[in-house]
């Protein structure tokens, strides 16, 4: 009997023409490198096939009809191993979709915008020489690692890297260096490495040669041995007896090296930063190097340092504690006294380098989006939020309370799996199908069109931060793992609101909308709404997808006869009739469910736990159980003027 | 002077909810809050109504906020759901003037009704703490509440704007009204986790299992009771524990009772139910 109602919206048609692939991808070959993550073959399998010992592209397989998602792919790619070529990479970029030259203008905006922020604060310091010099003494090849990695890291903060291997390098060289980094391991029993030697040698006995250089020193050791980092301390100090200035304390790491190597080198990299021209450390321009480095444009725009430094807090931080060794839960308390400023990625950095190695948790860029956690009820990226801004200080203290994403199974303390997402994801099949489209010809060449206002609609619905935090924002997610989640639910809608893509793909895409395990499965979008802007977006997409997976069922099942009715039950008296919704949408085997359950049970002898009269209405006398208890009534009373209802309803949705 | 407001019960206070529609009144009074009741007012759509027709939702509670704005008062009601889904009605009305006019001009012509837009609409327990305080609310109390009590607020008036002073993802209003009508209150992290209530009837599997979760967590955390500031969770809380302990194999017992039902007990208002409610944390317990 439902079969027959019209859709409530029609889906959105297409509204203009496209012809040209927005990422015309001729050639892609995978890097030396790989660790066979999976990462790319979840993403689009019919290009990349990930073996034993590396990724492989399929053979035969045609890179220009999957453009976009080797490009993801690309992207995605955790050391970065996928190369690709583009078409027409170095003419003229006439064929970019209208999304892609707003999403490049935003760019060039912010970097246009990042550039004068610079200019307005750091201008001064960052002109001249900004060579930074990083000498490594190596001997596995730990330092000269991390030498490089360092180089690659100077650009952040306005520097130019150099890596300089100790072995044959002239001491008299350095006295022209006005910034130095040194990465030396201990060999042996305090040894020097082999390509140290002969540099350290010539440095004792240099004299003050080194006047106008600030330095520091990363050492590294192995604490089991007497002389622990026993070279690096050589080094700092004879760096000091050539007349060095100590920009920042030497780091003494033991062979877990890398939490302390990187906490010691994002601040003595920001201290050596603000070492300008003439070789003089601008202290003062410290807080405003440090929010550069962190990509936080926001103080210098303003041209006002004291904006974004801020002053120190005391703060509880409480992490959520899992040793999947033991299986053992709990939660670690550390009082802290932080800067404000300091995002809460850097508060994990500092407690894994200062009070416990063994704390885990996703570290990356500050907007890596696989890095996501839930600070205060909050889900968020932890290097996009500072602590002066999600702190709660409710009279005992500031706290910070963070826990991993709920949606996702927990590997140790924050970290948790992510691979079950992009299981969903590649379940929904998400690619691009193009329908054929007529073109037009535009400057010699074929070029497709598209409303601009769609086109940006299409770019901005599906660029989120992150969508694992958008997954994690459904309160129905962690209880139904078969539900693909609110960011698949809304990729899914936006793709099928594509014009370019063809009318098989967008009826494949509703029914995948309209299966078990989509948009149906969400329970309750209030919990999506509530994320901020990110989430009132999204949970409009997921409406619109429900409206068209429901239309696509003729209100059919359960879903639809739930929303069918209740809805019915508003026009017949304004209320919601309960019974009218457990005759109708339940049935029979639903309401034998309850009575087995207990629901039934304890709707009958609600009057035992509230206190009420057993009895709330004559019906009971005469049908009981209806009107015991808690059971909703049979029949409403209908709200005053019922026929306005009634107007308006006749008016707007004759189907009722 | 009382402060008057148009009282909206929510959508099942008349129904399976009872005791909320006995006991708010009772509740008002010794707050110093006079309802007048919005007799005419339609059920909110509850987040079901708009998956049929997004825009009737809108009309219909754009005719119950113009009712009452035509009474020179804002909404109060003690359901959370509700007052999320006016509140956000009424802010998509505000930002699009579009619709606004549309939808006074359907009103316009059925009801004789214009929506301003001057109105507001408020949860109790916002009223409660940003308008009448906590000063007050303690001068009130006549049976002080000695239990540990979780505060469940939903996610429903945990939005953007609809929270009054409160923090959207950390709120903390209920602990204070706990506090003050002398429970412990507990700490726990799903209090404004969703139970589901709009997939009830149909995705009842993972509803029983959030809202298991919900419950579990408040009794790990010492909960002896749980108070609910919507009366649709309410139900759900209340009424589905035993089917929501047996599919998710959780601890789910513990009493359920709804916001009016504390405050009017604590105020001293229907002694009787007091007394059985305490026999039911100190003695029977789950």
């Amino acid at each position: 009997m439902f079969n027959n109602r019209n859709p409530v919206d029609s889906l959105v048609q297409p509204v203009g023409l496209w012809v040209i692939p927005m990422s015309a991808v001729t050639k892609v070959w995978i890097d030396e490198g790989c660790i066979t993550c999976d990462a790319c073959e979840n993403i689009v399998p019919e290009v990349f096939q990930v073996e034993d010992e590396t990724c492989v592209i399929v053979d035969g397989v045609n890179p220009s009809e999957w453009g976009d998602d080797i490009i993801e792919a690309a992207e995605g790619c955790p050391v970065d191993v996928i190369m690709y070529e583009v078409a027409g990479a170095d003419e003229e970029p006439a064929e970019e979709s209208p999304a892609e030259v707003i999403e490049e203008a935003v760019a060039v905006a912010e970097e246009v915008s990042t550039a004068s922020a610079g200019a307005g604060v750091l201008a001064e310091l960052m002109s001249g020489d900004r060579d930074v010099h990083i000498f490594f003494g190596s001997q596995s090849g730990n330092a000269e690692s991390l030498s490089a990695k360092w180089a690659k890291k100077a650009s952040d903060y306005g520097l130019v890297g150099h890596v300089h291997d100790m072995d044959g390098f002239d001491i008299a060289t350095m006295s022209g260096m006005k910034r130095v980094l040194i990465a030396c391991s201990t060999w042996g029993e305090g040894d020097m490495p082999d390509n140290a030697e002969a540099l350290y040698a010539a440095a004792k006995g240099a004299g003050k040669i080194l006047s106008n250089t600030h330095f520091s020193v990363c050492a590294l050791g192995d604490s089991s041995y007497e002389f622990f980092c026993e070279s690096g301390k050589e080094w700092d100090q004879v760096m000091e007896e050539m007349g060095a200035s100590r920009i920042h304390e030497r780091v003494d790491c033991d062979v877990d090296y890398d939490a302390p190597s990187e906490a010691w080198m994002s601040i003595a990299m920001s201290k050596i930063a603000c070492v300008d021209d003439s070789g003089t450390f601008q202290e003062d321009l410290l807080e405003a190097m440090i929010s550069h480095a962190s990509g936080d444009s926001s103080a210098a725009v303003a041209g006002d340092v004291a904006s974004v430094a801020e002053p120190e807090i005391q703060v509880t931080a409480t992490i959520f504690r899992y040793d999947s060794m033991t299986g053992e839960t709990g939660a670690d308390a550390w009082a802290c006294s932080l800067p404000g400023h300091y995002s809460v990625l850097q508060l994990l950095r500092t407690l894994k380098s200062t009070q416990d190695g063994s704390l885990t948790f996703r570290d990356g860029a500050n907007n890596d989006p696989t890095t996501g956690v839930c600070v205060n009820g909050r889900l968020v990226l932890p290097g996009m939020v500072r602590l002066s801004d999600i702190a709660r200080d409710k009279g005992n203290g500031a706290q910070i309370r963070i826990e991993p994403l709920a949606a996702f199974d927990v590997i140790r303390d924050l970290a948790v799996d992510l691979s079950s997402y992009d299981k969903l994801r590649m379940s929904t099949k998400p690619w691009f199908v193009g329908g054929e489209r007529e073109g037009s010809y535009a400057s010699g060449v074929v070029m497709g069109t598209m409303d601009p206002v769609v086109a940006t609609e299409l770019h901005s619905s599906t660029n989120f931060e992150s969508h694992y935090i958008l997954h994690a924002s459904s309160d129905a997610v962690p209880h139904n793992q078969s539900y693909i989640g609110p960011a698949l639910v809304n990729h899914l809608w936006n793709r099928s609101c594509d014009p370019r893509i063809s009318d098989k793909s967008r009826t494949a895409i509703i029914e995948s909308l309209s299966d078990v395990n989509g948009v149906k499965a969400e329970t309750d979008m209030a919990s999506i709404r509530r994320q901020g802007t990110m989430g009132l977006a999204v949970s409009k997409s997921i409406l619109q997808a429900k409206k068209a997976a429901l239309a696509h069922d003729g209100y059919n099942g359960r879903h639809g006869k739930h929303v069918w009715w209740y809805t019915w039950s508003i026009k017949s008296s304004g209320k919601v009739n309960e019974t009218t919704l457990y005759r109708t949408v339940l049935g029979p085997m639903g309401l034998a469910s309850n009575a087995l359950s207990g629901v039934s049970a304890r709707m009958i002898f609600g009057f035992t736990r509230t206190g009420r009269p057993m009895i709330n209405e004559l019906l009971a006398l005469v049908a009981p159980p209806a009107g015991i208890g808690k059971m909703p009534k049979q029949f409403n009373s209908k709200v005053e003027n019922h026929h306005e209802v009634v107007s308006i309803f006749n008016e707007m949705d004759g189907r009722f | 002077m009382a402060m008057k407001y148009a009282y909206h019960p929510g959508n099942v206070a008349h129904s399976n909810a009872l005791e909320v529609a006995d006991t708010m009144p009772f509740a008002a009074e010794s707050l110093g809050i006079e309802l007048i009741p919005l007799d005419a007012a339609t059920s909110c759509g509850a987040g079901i109504l708009r998956q049929a027709n997004e825009e009737l939702q809108i009309t219909l509670n754009a005719r119950t906020l113009a009712i009452a704005e035509s009474m020179g008062l804002d909404i109060i009601t003690s359901c959370a759901t509700t007052a999320g889904t006016l509140h956000e009605d009424l802010n998509n009305l505000r930002n699009d003037k579009q619709l606004l006019s549309k939808v006074n001009d359907i009103l316009q012509r059925h009801c004789g009704l214009t929506l301003k837009c001057e109105i507001n609409v408020h949860h109790l327990l916002h009223v409660i703490v940003d308008e009448i305080g906590l000063e007050k609310l303690a001068d009130a109390v006549k049976n002080p509440f000695g239990f540990k009590i979780a505060g469940y607020y939903g996610p429903n008036i945990q939005q953007d704007g609809a929270c009054g002073g409160d923090d959207i993802f950390d709120p903390d209003y209920l602990e204070q009204v706990i506090s003050v009508l002398g429970g412990e209150p507990v700490q726990w992290s799903s209090k404004t986790q969703s139970v589901g209530v709009p997939g009830l009837f149909s995705e009842d599997k993972t509803v029983m299992k959030q809202t298991a979760s919900v419950l579990s967590d408040a009794k790990s955390e010492g909960a002896q009771l749980v108070v609910s500031a919507c009366n649709l969770s309410h139900m759900l809380l209340d009424v589905y524990q035993g089917k929501a302990g047996k599919v998710s194999g959780k601890k789910t017992k513990v009493p359920v009772i709804h916001l009016t039902e504390f405050l009017a007990f604590a105020f001293g208002h229907y002694i009787d139910r007091c007394a059985q409610l305490r026999t039911r944390v100190l003695v029977i317990g789950d």
